[in-house]
């Protein structure tokens, strides 16, 4: 029950990078003062990454020439809500990068910010379903928002005007510094909670590729970040690195509550 | 195939308009007819394909396996293909349901493992199998046959393995086939369960249990050595009912069984002392004046003389020591078990399979008598019953050719099955041999020594002991034939493998030791390649012989297996089922007309017409006339090793299935935690069993199920797997068998075995 | 209260001897891997011998199916007259968020057909006037179906130990839980 799930990795991770981007991009623009940068490029590459992501999503379907159809349940699937979402930021990212000259439109570069939040937000109701005790609450939300947060900062970092730049390192870090909090507190808490949580704390902590992560993905960047006081050129690739291998966790370590089936609860 | 109740699927939809005509209604309509494709796997769905709309031939077919159930089978086959079967709802025994292995059924067939086409091994064990066709085969061994004729002068050299694998009855054509050809060597005897036969023989004058069906009017039941939770689940329903309506169930075994942990009181005796138990009942009943003194008086023989024995050698004290349960227990169950009306034991098949077996059963056999329970309904010493098994044997009465020699002058073939007798005189005769010691006597056998094995039903190097003596035995033999489904350890050993047919694709009929019920098995499909059944088999290898040697075998060489099972059918089946004929069958499963209780007239058939607690035929045949104390095996490494059945499995069938793979996929050694800490084994961990006669590594599972003292394994063949508890068993006789089938028994729970983690 | 039909699970008269397990798949054939009907040894720290007590587990037809609710191609759908909830395999893309939801583990994946599946309840055998294939076969009537509107046994369990508690799901199940025999143990060992 709890698989690598590969395609969903790579989907959730790519898209929420995309959304990250957008996101930072329209901040960057409106809340702080200085040129926009090469926002093309930014917006290119948040276009790509989210296609890019959608691709990989298709590889989890058993049937993706009918993936269209998983919008039919909006009114109670919220697995159907993230797939509008994903369509809706990707029209409107594709939009913004046609339409993009030094900056963007307002309208298009917000109304992308939105939806792509509100994407997340769907992204986090679908991945938190009852059957996975340890995630059945906001914390994939919260796994999501910072993936889109530490992504979008450091691809952001290849795009923004030197102006911008401290900003956006301030952003980074204040995103690495939460999440090495969340990721280190959240196993142990877990550990003091029901029979499946509680296992899904010990697996984990006993988990190779999440001490990894936390070293690769969190604090080496936050020791770069610190250092360099700016975001070097090559931390999103490891930043990137570090949040596959913290979604490769999150799928396959995360246990489900049919496993104990039998045992006490 | 038969134009069978075709209406039996449109009487299925029960609503006056039809639900083909119903739903395409709802379909012009507008509504989405919903339907999951899985019910028409592989094909494609239709939205409008109901699956019970009809379409579907109905077949009546029985378990042929060696089971007490014996169910009955309704078999639904679309496009000749099986498309799913249930219980047949007629008998009241089956009632609608089969089991974890009879629902395998359904895949059996059609299995991607099954042997398609006769094959040709170059080099046993080696697979490197080769196929060839059955003109080739037939005429290889043909050939060899003809070889030993004329090397030896007899056909001694050929000798057949074959036992329980398929009960219907026209698979006795296979020993039809060895008498066609000539005297041949039979392994004779039965590792099942001979000792508990000579027993209830020299009790009662023959085996013959109450109908199952009326344990719901038992007021008292112990399953002894018996565990029908998972070796009878259908039996488990009267057990309940007598439980509803106020009976006490007690299960007396050395582990904790399913069927114990259902009953009321559970007693983890130890085990072969069950008869020291029983004893020590009998002595405290008979101090309390609780048995039945007008039945005893009335119907038996030699009680006084046992009441003696009791009083000079059995102390509930005593019992208490030698099978570890509280003296209060015994004194509490035997009060309670006395004096039930009635009460009844059901004595089960590895309760006997001990050294001591046979007198732990007539002990037993003697607490039911006693107690005035033997004749009763809802009593008796139930173990089996073969009242229902007279048939004419057509298949099994061959001739020999003219001429042919054998061993000089007359050899009586016993065996639990062996319903004939030849009273004409002979001058010559089949070499009898002892099935439970296969791998001895085909080391020791000269003169001529046996050169080709044929098995067929049977399983020698899962099921015959000590696997590596069997090894060793088949490298005497010449040629080894097996006739069977599926590459087992046997197969593998072979140098012919012959395919042979499941129940679907043959017609024979089938009768149950245990219920009292009767089922017709007719031919569902055509058979799956080049599959033939047994008779179709012998048919095929008599023509060949004809071939090259006009003469040599006497089995017809055109047969049809449809009219093989009509011949089966006298007068004597007619009247005891109530029918007209066979084909009354068709319409399901029909009961014997007996009264339930066996006995019930009370005419034993003992030479005195009684039960004899005191049988001067015991003694003749070397035992107590007494049922006795038999002191149980000496052990002979550290822990005792039990290896009962499978839930899963019948033997070596089934359980390599890959549906069977899905809820089964690996055999565990299960240890009690005590045992395993003091060896150091953890849950999970890799161990070595292993004795004098050798080893098995497996995983180990611990679990208080078990004795402290025991290594407990269960014996069945996993695809692909050489895990086999044969390894570790030796062929130790039971005390009894040889009187009434031929050979002692074997102990096959008389073993030790030491466990070590690898 | 509307027609809902539930398993009953008596894990008193329950031996665990996989006979409903087989038997659906007698019915459907699925392929390897993909079971309807599972048999879930009770562990020791409930029941106190291994592999001696049982659920019979498949689809509870939940009053408020996670799988309907989270499928994105409105696949799933409950019956209005006995709230059996059945997949339609047509719409399904084999997404696999109802297998990842179901908090009992009920759909699976069945790779051949890329397909997500899960008990039916045997509808078609229900709307014939049979009863579903696992609760015909099981040879101690241990397992039977009940109509929760009209089922009033005092002694009988939504969620015994062993079974995860889902409110809001609430799973059309019911169960006995089973009880132990007295012991009487060697007293040689």
């Amino acid at each position: 029950m709890s698989n690598l799930e590969l395609p969903l990795v790579f989907f959730t991770v790519l898209s929420q990078t995309a959304i990250g981007l957008v996101i930072i991009s329209t901040l960057r623009q409106w809340a702080v003062d200085g040129p926009t940068g090469n926002i093309r490029g930014e917006w290119v590459t948040a276009s790509g990454l989210i296609i890019a992501g959608m691709v990989a999503s298709f590889f989890h379907l058993g049937h993706p020439l009918e993936g269209y159809t998983a919008l039919k349940h909006l009114d109670k699937a919220w697995l159907s809500r993230e797939v509008l979402g994903v369509s809706i930021f990707l029209g409107l990212t594709v939009l913004g990068m046609f339409m993009a000259r030094d900056k963007i439109s307002g309208p298009v570069a917000f109304g992308a910010a939105i939806v792509g939040l509100a994407t997340i937000l769907f992204m986090g109701m679908t991945y938190s379903p009852p059957s996975y005790p340890a995630i059945n609450n906001v914390l994939p939300l919260v796994f999501f928002l910072m993936t889109a947060l530490l992504l979008g900062t450091s691809f952001g970092s290849w795009f923004a005007s030197p102006e911008k730049r401290i900003w956006l390192t301030r952003v980074l870090a204040v995103t690495l510094i939460v999440g090495l909090v969340v990721y280190l507190i959240v196993p142990c808490v877990w550990l003091s909670g029901g029979t499946v949580m509680a296992q899904t704390g010990w697996a984990w902590i006993g988990s190779p590729l999440y001490w990894a992560r936390i070293i690769i993905g969190l604090v080496l960047p936050l020791a770069a970040v610190w250092m360099t006081r700016d975001v070097p050129a090559w931390l999103p690739a490891i930043i990137l690195i570090g949040e596959i291998m913290g979604r490769m966790v999150f799928f396959k370590d995360t246990l489900h509550a049919a496993g104990n089936l039998g045992g006490l609860y | 195939m038969t134009e069978s109740n075709n209406t039996l699927g449109t009487q299925v939809g029960k609503c006056p308009l039809s639900r083909r005509k119903f739903l395409k209604c709802l379909l012009a309509a507008g509504a989405v007819a919903t339907m999951p494709c899985g019910l028409l796997r592989p094909m494609s769905s239709r939205a409008e394909e109901i699956v019970y709309e009809g379409g579907y031939e109905f077949f009546r077919n029985a378990c042929p396996r060696n089971c007490y159930d014996t169910c009955s089978i309704k078999t639904s086959v679309k496009d000749g293909v099986i498309q799913f079967i249930e219980g047949a709802t007629e008998s009241t025994f089956t009632r609608g349901g089969l089991c974890v292995k009879g629902y395998g059924y359904t895949r059996r067939p059609y299995s991607p493992d099954r042997i398609k086409y006769p094959m040709v091994q170059e080099g046993r064990g080696t697979g490197n199998w080769k196929r060839v066709s059955w003109d080739e085969a037939m005429e290889r061994i043909s050939k060899k046959l003809l070889e030993i004729h004329d090397k030896d002068g007899t056909l001694l050299g050929l000798a057949l393995s074959k036992y329980s694998g398929n009960f219907g009855i026209t698979n006795y054509g296979v020993e039809g086939m060895m008498t066609s050809l000539g005297y041949t060597t039979r392994l004779t005897g039965t590792p099942c369960w001979p000792a508990g036969i000579d027993a209830q023989n020299f009790d009662m004058g023959d085996m013959w249990c109450n109908d199952p069906e009326d344990m719901v009017d038992a007021r008292y039941i112990i399953a002894w050595g018996a565990n029908p939770a998972w070796n009878s689940v259908h039996s488990v329903k009267y057990l309940y009912a007598a439980r509803d309506r106020g009976a006490k169930i007690v299960v007396i075994d050395p582990i904790l069984t399913q069927m114990a942990a259902k009953a009321d009181e559970y007693w983890q005796v130890k085990t072969s002392a069950d008869g020291a138990l029983a004893l020590g009942m009998a002595r405290y009943i008979l101090d309390n004046d609780l048995y039945d003194k007008d039945w005893v008086a009335a119907n038996s023989i030699g009680f006084n003389a046992f009441a003696e024995y009791l009083k000079n050698n059995v102390t509930v004290a005593w019992a208490a020591k030698e099978s570890g349960i509280p003296a209060e227990s015994i004194v509490k169950v035997a009060q309670e078990f006395a004096t039930a009306k009635p009460a009844t034991i059901w004595i089960g098949y590895g309760l006997q399979r001990h050294v001591n077996g046979g007198a732990t059963v007539r002990a037993i056999d003697a607490l039911v008598a006693m107690t005035g329970n033997v004749g009763k309904t809802g009593g008796g010493a139930r173990y089996g019953h073969l009242q229902t098994w007279g048939f004419n044997y057509h298949a099994l009465l061959q001739k020999q050719p003219e001429g042919a020699k054998g061993v000089p002058g007359k050899a009586e073939v016993k065996g639990d099955f062996t319903f004939t007798s030849d009273d004409a005189a002979v001058d010559y005769s089949d070499r009898i041999l002892n099935i439970n010691k296969t791998a001895q006597v085909i080391l020791d056998a000269d003169d001529p020594p046996i050169r080709l094995l044929w098995v067929s039903c049977k399983n020698p190097f899962s099921q015959d002991f000590d696997r590596n003596k069997m090894l060793k035995a088949f490298e005497k033999l010449e040629m080894v034939v097996t006739v069977d489904q599926f590459f087992n350890q046997t197969v593998e050993m072979s140098d012919i493998v012959l395919p042979v047919t499941t129940l679907f694709e043959e017609w024979t009929i089938n009768a149950s030791y245990w219920h009292y019920w009767l089922s017709l098995n007719e031919q569902a499909i055509e058979p799956m390649y080049e599959a033939k059944s047994n008779i179709e088999i012998a048919a095929a290898l008599s023509k060949k012989m004809n071939e090259l040697r006009p003469g040599s075998c006497t089995f017809p060489t055109e047969i049809d297996t449809k009219e093989w099972m009509i011949k089966e059918f006298n007068q004597g089946v007619y009247d005891l089922f109530g029918i007209k004929s066979w084909e009354d069958l068709r319409n399901g499963p029909v009961k014997a007309k007996m009264h339930p209780a066996s006995w019930v007239d009370l005419k034993f058939k003992t030479p005195s017409g009684k039960y004899e607690f005191k049988s001067e035929l015991a003694e003749k045949w070397g035992h107590k006339a007494l049922p006795e104390f038999k002191a149980p095996r000496e052990k002979y490494d550290k822990y005792r090793l039990l290896t009962p059945h499978s839930k899963f499995g019948i033997h070596s069938q089934f359980i390599n299935l890959d549906w069977s793979e899905e809820f089964n996929p690996k055999p565990f050694v299960y240890l009690h935690p005590k045992l395993a800490a003091e060896k150091s084994i953890d849950d999970g961990d890799t161990v070595r069993v292993s004795n004098t006669y050798g080893e098995v590594i497996i995983t180990a599972k611990l679990s208080t199920v078990v004795p402290p003292d025991a290594i407990v394994m269960y014996e069945a063949w996993f695809k692909n797997n050489p895990y086999n508890v044969q390894n570790v068993v030796d062929d130790t006789s039971s005390d009894m068998g040889a009187f009434k089938t031929g050979q002692p028994g074997v102990a096959i729970h008389d073993q030790f075995a030491d466990v070590a983690k690898v | 209260m509307k027609k809902q039909y539930a398993f009953y699970i008596d894990a008193e008269r329950c031996i665990g001897c996989f006979t409903c397990a087989m038997a659906c798949k007698n019915q459907y054939h699925q392929p390897e891997t993909v079971i309807w009907r599972q048999v879930y040894p009770i562990k020791a720290e409930i029941y106190p011998h291994r592999e001696r007590a049982f659920y019979s587990l498949a689809c509870n037809h939940c009053e408020n199916p996670t799988c309907l609710n989270v499928c994105p191609v409105v696949a799933y759908s409950k019956r209005e007259a006995d709230g059996i909830v059945i997949h339609d395999q047509e719409k399904c893309i084999g997404c696999g968020n109802c297998i990842r939801s179901c908090p009992y583990g009920v759909p699976r994946y069945n790779p051949v057909l890329k397909k997500a599946e899960k008990c039916s309840f045997c509808w078609q055998r229900i709307d014939a006037g049979l009863k579903p294939q696992c609760v015909q076969s099981c040879p101690v009537e241990a397992l039977q179906i009940v109509d929760l509107a009209t089922f009033d046994k005092p002694d009988a369990v939504q969620y015994p130990p062993g079974f995860p508690k889902y409110p809001k799901l609430n799973p059309s199940v019911r169960f006995l839980v089973p009880r132990l025999p007295k012991i009487i143990g060697r007293e040689d060992i």
